[in-house]
């Protein structure tokens, strides 16, 4: 036995009432991952996304968080997985998710509502349309009924087990309501994805889940690109890993690593083949 | 043939007395310990038709008004249901037919009774005796009390079943004497001919089996032969089978009108256990059940429970039950409850240790549920695309984990959209005929580069026609932050409206 192997069983031993394997590394945990379906986050993940934990995925609008998110949906329903997707605020676009490759059928899309006002539009047709021919239809003032119904519904989802992913949506949500949500919701939800095995992606403007996320992802927009001046081709995005717990590497660099990736429109493919 | 190969009939008689009450009382546990009377008639000449034995004790008797059996405290007085009758009937029925297809009527008056040919049986079900026991141990469970008498005359069983309680097995040669203490009232005798009995002095069957025969018939004809006969336990009987129609049902009207969810799922849950008890005897599942409340005012309100798979699963199905009443709840006070279930086969999944892991079927109808109490009934499924060049264009349908549906081949990410429900109306700045700059809420914005326009007509054959310019834009707000979103000029409302950004 080396001499440092000696002294360092020497000085465990002398702490070993209070600090038990003091100076002994503590075991890593390794999760799985699950691929994203984008090469270059995929790169920047060391592989993907972790199984049964929570992954944050924030930016501003216009930032490539739905289209990654998109994405990964795609992957885990092309395993023939089932995922949902918690919509708080209603944003979702099914012919979006179709064009990622998302297979419809097996995503479960929970589209969150204000209920007041939607009972105030089922009592009254005729003054819906109304207002938005004038011009009042606007985000929701009550964030909270929404919200409420999207956590809800994200904690029956992840207690009935069975589902690979759920994507909880509060992209829409306002940060300063976002990070309200208590801690203790977000430990749970950790906890449920953990017992699960359910890949629990939250997109928001900030991160929300803090300590209970595994990884948190900042993604930011780049540059669009276009053809002819007229045409729309695709954006270009950069996503930045903002914090990886279990990592299978050691996170030496101060500045979070980042990686640009590319999302291009329907047509752009097909053109392309 | 060999004699003793030759089968002898034997026929087990269920005798279910004071049927009307049996038929309340069978789905209400809470007042079997309580003496309950059955009120049959038009107010203000309601009459007492039935009782249960706790009534009994207390003096209650037939025919009494209900001035009389109100006159008696601690009574609980309840109305004839013939439609409870039925549904309690077709269920006792459904019970027997456990131990024997073939089955006759017998029922008189206010009894409820059936005699089964139980001939051969005794290698599948054990002795008579222990066949009766268990026949009654099944009806008990389904919550009739009945007596059973088994014999190898039907006369006899049928006759002695209506004057006993519990079980009894007449041996064969003995009918005479197992008959012998039963009043002569047992034959259904007309008035006059009662009458002249009494005079004789023949209260009992036995004192009419003693009697001579020839004289007997001299006195009064031939119909007197088969009197005596049947006193004797020796009259021979056309056994005529009925076929019951196997149909889970339950019914329960109530004495009065309830508002309360948990009273009718108190009710709820004894007949959905009963449906399952009935179901499960056939190998069968419940796979689609109607709940139909029948409300003050005469309307009728209608809950379905639509399970993924057909199940058994009681605790799983009175949840679904209470779930969908809360998502729907009647809009009056109930004042009968009537569940019935369309059998299916049970589900059977086909596990495998490589497949992936998938929500439990009946755990997700729970959930499902659950999710459409807090978020509306419409708003939790499965997006489907529909066939139009209409953006924005699908439906939702219920969620099936088995569903499938086409899935494109993709090589890489795509751009995708943020929808903004409803669009926003949005006041556009144009320049040379493109944006330039547009306000939404309280943000204003400077498109940077505009894209398009991209236009798309139709349906103007129809009130759904649509007519817009799609545009592109990249905006940025007076902070520096850019967007990139989905401006629609729509010629047909003469608007600007923000549809969606890119996300």
């Amino acid at each position: 036995m080396s001499s440092a192997t000696a002294l360092r069983h020497q000085i465990e031993h002398a702490l070993e009432s209070r600090f038990p394997a003091a100076l002994s590394p503590a075991p890593r945990t390794i999760r799985n991952v699950a691929t994203t379906g984008i090469e270059e986050a995929d790169r920047l993940l060391e592989g993907g996304l972790p199984v049964g934990a929570i992954s944050e995925i924030a930016g501003p609008d216009s930032s490539g968080r739905t289209s990654l998110a998109l994405a990964f949906v795609a992957q885990r329903t092309a395993e023939e997985r089932v995922c949902a997707w918690v919509d708080a605020n209603d944003a979702f676009d099914p012919e979006s998710a179709a064009a990622s490759g998302v297979n419809l059928g097996r995503l479960l899309w929970v589209r969150c509502q204000d209920l007041s006002a939607a009972q105030q539009a089922g009592a009254s047709e005729k003054s819906v349309a109304k207002k938005s021919v004038s011009g009042e239809a606007k985000p929701s003032t009550r964030p909270w009924t929404r919200l409420d119904q999207a956590l809800r519904a994200t904690d029956l989802l992840l207690q009935a087990g069975g589902f690979a992913s759920i994507v909880l949506d509060l992209g829409d949500t306002a940060p300063e309501h976002g990070n309200r949500i208590p801690l203790a919701t977000w430990f749970r939800f950790r906890q449920a994805a953990d017992r699960t095995r359910c890949s629990l992606v939250v997109l928001g403007k900030a991160p929300y889940a803090q300590s209970s996320a595994a990884l948190a992802l900042e993604c930011a927009p780049l540059r669009a690109e276009a053809a002819g001046g007229t045409v729309l081709r695709g954006f270009t995005y950069e996503v930045r890993r903002g914090r990886q717990r279990f990592s299978p590497f050691a996170q030496g660099a101060r500045k979070p690593p980042a990686s640009t990736w590319s999302a291009t429109s329907s047509w752009e493919a097909e053109k392309r083949a | 043939m060999n004699s003793d190969s030759i089968m002898k009939a034997l026929y087990a008689c269920v005798h279910a007395a004071e049927f009307p009450a049996q038929a309340l009382l069978r789905l209400r546990p809470d007042m079997q310990g309580e003496p309950v009377a059955v009120l049959e008639g038009r107010a203000p000449q309601e009459f007492v038709c039935a009782m249960n034995r706790h009534a009994l004790r207390r003096g209650m008797a037939l025919g009494m008004t209900r001035l009389d059996a109100e006159a008696m405290s601690g009574l609980r007085l309840l109305a004839r249901s013939i439609e409870s009758e039925a549904a309690a009937r077709a269920v006792l029925l459904e019970c027997i037919a456990r131990f024997s297809p073939r089955i006759e009527e017998a029922s008189h008056g206010k009894s409820c009774a059936f005699v089964l040919d139980i001939t051969g049986t005794e290698r599948l079900f054990g002795p008579p005796a222990q066949l009766a026991e268990r026949m009654r141990g099944a009806l008990a469970a389904a919550g009739f009390r009945v007596s059973i008498v088994v014999s190898a005359n039907y006369d006899a069983a049928r006759m002695k079943a209506a004057a006993t309680r519990g079980t009894t097995v007449i041996a064969e040669g003995e009918e005479s004497s197992a008959l012998a203490k039963l009043s002569i009232a047992s034959l259904g005798l007309a008035e006059e001919q009662r009458e002249t009995f009494a005079l004789w002095g023949i209260r009992t069957l036995g004192e009419l089996a003693a009697l001579p025969d020839v004289e007997l018939i001299t006195r009064l004809g031939q119909q007197a032969r088969g009197w005596r006969e049947r006193a004797c336990g020796v009259q021979s009987h056309m056994f005529q089978p009925i076929e019951p129609e196997f149909s889970l049902k339950e019914f329960c009207e109530f004495e009065e009108p309830v508002e309360q969810m948990d009273s009718l799922l108190f009710i709820g849950a004894r007949m959905i256990d009963c449906l399952v008890a009935r179901a499960t005897d056939r190998a069968l599942a419940l796979a689609l059940i109607t709940a139909k409340m029948k409300l003050e005012g005469g309307r009728v309100h209608q809950c379905l429970l639509r399970p993924a798979v057909p199940s058994t699963d009681r605790k799983f199905l009175l949840k679904l039950l209470q779930l969908e009443i809360a998502a729907h709840p009647p809009p009056a006070a109930v004042v009968s409850f009537e569940l019935a279930a369309e059998a299916g086969k049970s589900g059977t999944v086909q596990l495998g240790l490589f497949a992936p892991q998938t929500p439990e079927p009946s755990r997700l109808d729970v959930t499902l549920a659950r999710l459409k109490a807090i978020v509306g009934e419409d708003r939790v499924g499965s997006p489907v695309l529909e066939d139009t060049h209409r953006a924005a264009s699908f439906r939702m349908e219920g969620f099936a984990v088995g569903s499938k549906a086409l899935v494109d081949n993709v090589d890489g990410p795509r751009m995708a959209l943020r929808r903004v429900r409803p669009p926003a109306p949005v006041r556009v700045v144009p320049r040379a005929s493109k944006p330039a700059a547009f306000r939404y809420g309280d943000t204003g914005f400077v498109v940077t580069a505009a894209y398009g326009p991209w236009r798309t007509s139709g349906c103007w054959w129809s009130a759904g026609e649509w007519d817009v310019e799609e545009w592109d834009v990249m905006a940025a707000r007076s902070d520096g932050s850019s967007v990139a979103c989905l401006l629609v000029c729509d010629h047909a409302r003469n608007e600007w409206r923000l549809e969606a950004f890119y996300d």
